[in-house]
């Protein structure tokens, strides 16, 4: 017995040192890392409250963009914040604790970040405590006065890249791979399809998703593995671009690309990639689908201030600049002409652009 | 790949095993046929995706995580201790590799891998051995505690480091990779004829000399060198009487608590290493989440290889290629054609069991297999709804044909107490 407390004593002071160590090695950089806008503003303006998903900040493209649009928020109305993160397995009713939480403590604008709030948020807004706070959901679709629904017209921006996909591609084939087969994703792809169709209908396009299972989101937008997988085949069977909408996985596909080597490109999207990737990876990566989450959720919580909170869907499209393409690299500045040509057709209407395949 | 014999002092005596000669032989001509099988159906079909090197390629890299963390299964289970945290031990590895490779490259990263892993392996034995907690319940522990460690550690290594963030590491080197110059192409040349069986032996030999990670040889290498290990040495064989009576081992002078804690100690080991491979090789980056499972389906593997290292090896390369399959391009049709695969097989071992006089279960496979052809030949693709459960069917289908031959470590999941024997 004295041995097992022996060992056990050894144990537990070997994980000390352990985690003593990485705080002592990446002391200031984590710092810098984790400099969080909600833990220094003071401010006398509104107090707003950001509920993520699993994994929340750090993703560099979803999750980091609505805390940017709140940062800008809470610099210019001189306001407050706080941030909350789900745990792995949640359900509606522990995210709809968080909210309530966060309403209690007197938070109003509180934003849900992900359709996955959709269903907590409109349960808990109307209820009668929580009828006059302020909720916002991204990509959601709750039904209840005192929601917005922030959605982004991602088929627009993915009709974009499409078609500079299908301006540049020089064999006459391309690539989608999609995080989860749902209604949410089948908007790239629908978009893409078309934009690349637009262009030149003879063009093969292979889809791939990784999984048909919503309920499997790690599988589909946090595999990595997978999505290097399935760009693998695509590039072997002779693609020479793909676009990705598969969160996390995407950086797979990004690896895939550079071991593809010259002459294959990848298409990023949610925010400008070629900014995040890898030094390796950056001549690879054409342009990125933007969606500009920062945008919605900076611009709801000054609406929201202001005293015109907006309610139902809230869509950020071309013309509003809520979704686009990037430029970082330089790679599409030969086509942009033609990019900026497709934009204007579709904000005039003169395109309509499909949401489902 | 090795085959192990049966061991000759714990085999049930009345199940004589054929001389090895044979047993080799034996499965030689059933790697053999299948081979034949599958080309036949891929040349009926047109469905060339089904051995194509590319596909094969990627079952191997899906495969080699799910057998290192099988191969640790194998060696906690010999000794009677169910590690339903190798999950977690493969979580622990990956966070590892994604460290020590970043600050002192690949190699040291494996080792950083197998030491994470080993980790925790050690807290299962202390918990399971020392305490005698139960298996699952110091496994399950174990899971979730490392899936927190790692988001931390995670957090802590990599927040500000460029192209990194604190879910992610940045992007690593990758391990060296071997392609023999020349026959690679002269392989994918002949590959790309589509002849019946050439074509396939051809992408095979390819998949093997065309980019291939050396830590992939270094992981099958582990494999065989278990089986020597556990089955042809001393310590091998007191490891296992550990499992199956430790009373007679403690007995006969066996320190059983310090076998168990080497098995599994080395069990997280393996599974760290499994980490490791997710992280270098089948992507190139540690990520939260990239391990998503393959913990339970190397235990999965485990069962399905009857506890022996060239069982799980074939079980983890089957569920390694239905998952490759399944994110190939035209998928549709390649598993689609596995359906004709199915039908065909079915359709011989109802031919077996009717030999064998087993009246009603050839009867029931005869049917099966009608339908499954019928099936094959009333669709045209299967809908992408279904391929992504293809792993998971298969791994039925094969566990409900094999069960009734699985033997299980006879003290598994029970806790031994020292002096217990009396």
């Amino acid at each position: 017995m004295r041995r097992t407390v022996k060992i056990t004593v050894a144990l537990a002071a070997a994980s000390l040192i352990a985690t003593s160590c990485a705080q002592g090695d990446e002391g200031p950089e984590a710092t810098q890392a984790s400099e969080d806008i909600c833990e220094t503003a003071e401010g006398d303006g509104p107090q707003i409250g950001l509920a993520y998903d699993v994994g929340g900040r750090g993703d560099q493209s979803f999750n980091d963009s609505a805390y940017e649009g709140l940062k800008q928020a809470v610099e210019e109305l001189d306001a407050t914040c706080t941030e909350a993160e789900a745990g792995p397995g949640e359900n509606d009713a522990t995210r709809e604790e968080r909210l309530r939480t966060l309403a209690d403590e007197g938070f109003d604008p509180i934003i849900g970040v992900g359709f996955i709030y959709s269903v907590a948020a409109q349960n808990v807004a109307k209820e009668p405590d929580y009828r006059d706070v302020n909720f916002a959901v991204v990509d959601g679709f709750a039904e209840a006065p005192n929601v917005a629904n922030l959605v982004f017209a991602a088929q627009e921006g993915s009709f974009l890249v499409g078609a500079a996909a299908a301006l540049k591609t020089e064999v006459g084939h391309v690539g989608f791979v999609g995080g989860v087969d749902g209604p949410l994703i089948q908007s790239f792809e629908a978009g893409f399809v078309a934009g690349v169709e637009e262009v030149d209908p003879s063009i093969q396009i292979d889809i791939k998703y990784l999984t048909q299972n919503q309920d499997e989101a790690v599988k589909g937008f946090e595999n990595p593995p997978g999505g290097r997988a399935a760009a693998n085949g695509m590039y072997e069977s002779g693609a020479d671009i793909v676009y990705h909408a598969a969160g996390k996985s995407g950086l797979g596909v990004f690896q895939a690309v550079e071991s593809a080597g010259d002459g294959h490109w990848a298409i990023g999207v949610d925010s400008d990639q070629y900014k995040t990737v890898g030094q390796s990876q950056k001549p690879y990566i054409l342009t990125s689908m933007l969606k500009r989450v920062d945008v919605g959720v900076q611009e709801y919580i000054k609406a929201v201030v202001e005293g015109d909170a907006p309610s139902g869907f809230v869509t950020y499209d071309l013309s509003s600049d809520g979704v686009g393409y990037s430029t970082t690299g330089g790679f599409v500045d030969d086509i942009a002409e033609q990019l900026d040509e497709y934009k204007q057709q579709i904000i005039d209407g003169g395109i309509k652009v499909p949401d489902t395949p | 790949m090795t085959v192990a014999p049966p061991s000759e002092t714990l085999a049930p005596a009345a199940i004589a095993p054929p001389p090895r000669a044979a047993r080799r032989g034996r499965i030689w001509l059933w790697l053999l046929s299948a081979l034949v099988l599958v080309s036949l159906v891929r040349v009926l079909t047109g469905a060339h995706e089904l051995t194509s090197s590319g596909t094969l390629r990627q079952a191997l890299i899906a495969a080699i995580p799910i057998a290192m963390a099988g191969l640790g299964g194998l060696w906690s289970e010999r000794t009677g201790i169910i590690n339903i945290g190798l999950e977690g031990m493969m979580i622990l590895g990956a966070l590892g590799a994604g460290y020590f490779t970043y600050y002192y490259g690949i190699w040291i990263g494996l080792l950083g891998a197998l030491l994470f892993g080993a980790i925790g392996g050690l807290i299962h034995a202390l918990a399971t051995v020392t305490f005698g907690v139960d298996h699952i319940v110091s496994g399950v522990a174990i899971t979730i505690m490392a899936t927190g460690v790692a988001a931390f550690l995670a957090e802590a290594y990599f927040s500000g480091l460029p192209g990194g963030g604190p879910t992610q590491s940045p992007t690593l080197d990758t391990p060296p990779t071997i392609t023999v110059p020349g026959v690679s192409d002269w392989l994918l040349e002949v590959q790309s004829r589509h002849w019946f069986l050439v074509s396939d032996v051809a992408s095979a030999m390819r998949a093997l000399v065309w980019e291939m990670s050396v830590v992939t040889l270094l992981a099958v290498a582990l494999v065989i060198g278990s089986g020597w290990l556990l089955w042809r040495t001393r310590f091998g064989l007191r490891l296992r009487s550990c499992g199956e009576s430790p009373s007679a081992a403690e007995t006969l002078g066996v320190n059983v608590y310090l076998y168990k804690f080497v098995a599994v100690t080395a069990s997280g080991g393996f599974a760290g290493l499994g980490g490791a491979y997710l992280v270098l090789v089948a992507s190139s980056g540690y990520q939260n989440g990239i391990v998503g499972g393959r913990g339970y389906i190397g235990l999965a593997a485990n069962i399905f290889g009857n506890w022996r290292p060239g069982g799980l090896f074939m079980g983890s390369t089957l569920f390694g290629y239905t998952e490759g399959l399944h994110l190939r391009p035209g998928s549709g049709l390649s598993i689609h054609a596995l359906l004709l695969l199915v039908a065909i097989c079915l359709l011989v071992l109802a031919a077996l069991q009717v030999r064998r006089a087993q009246m009603v279960p050839g009867a029931v496979s005869f049917v099966a297999s009608v339908g499954f052809f019928a099936w094959f030949m009333l669709s045209d693709e299967i809908p992408a709804d279904f391929t992504g459960m293809t792993p998971f069917v298969t791994t039925i289908l094969v566990l409900a044909l094999a069960s009734q031959r699985l033997r299980v470590p006879a003290t598994i999941g029970m806790s031994y107490r020292r002096g217990q024997a009396g």
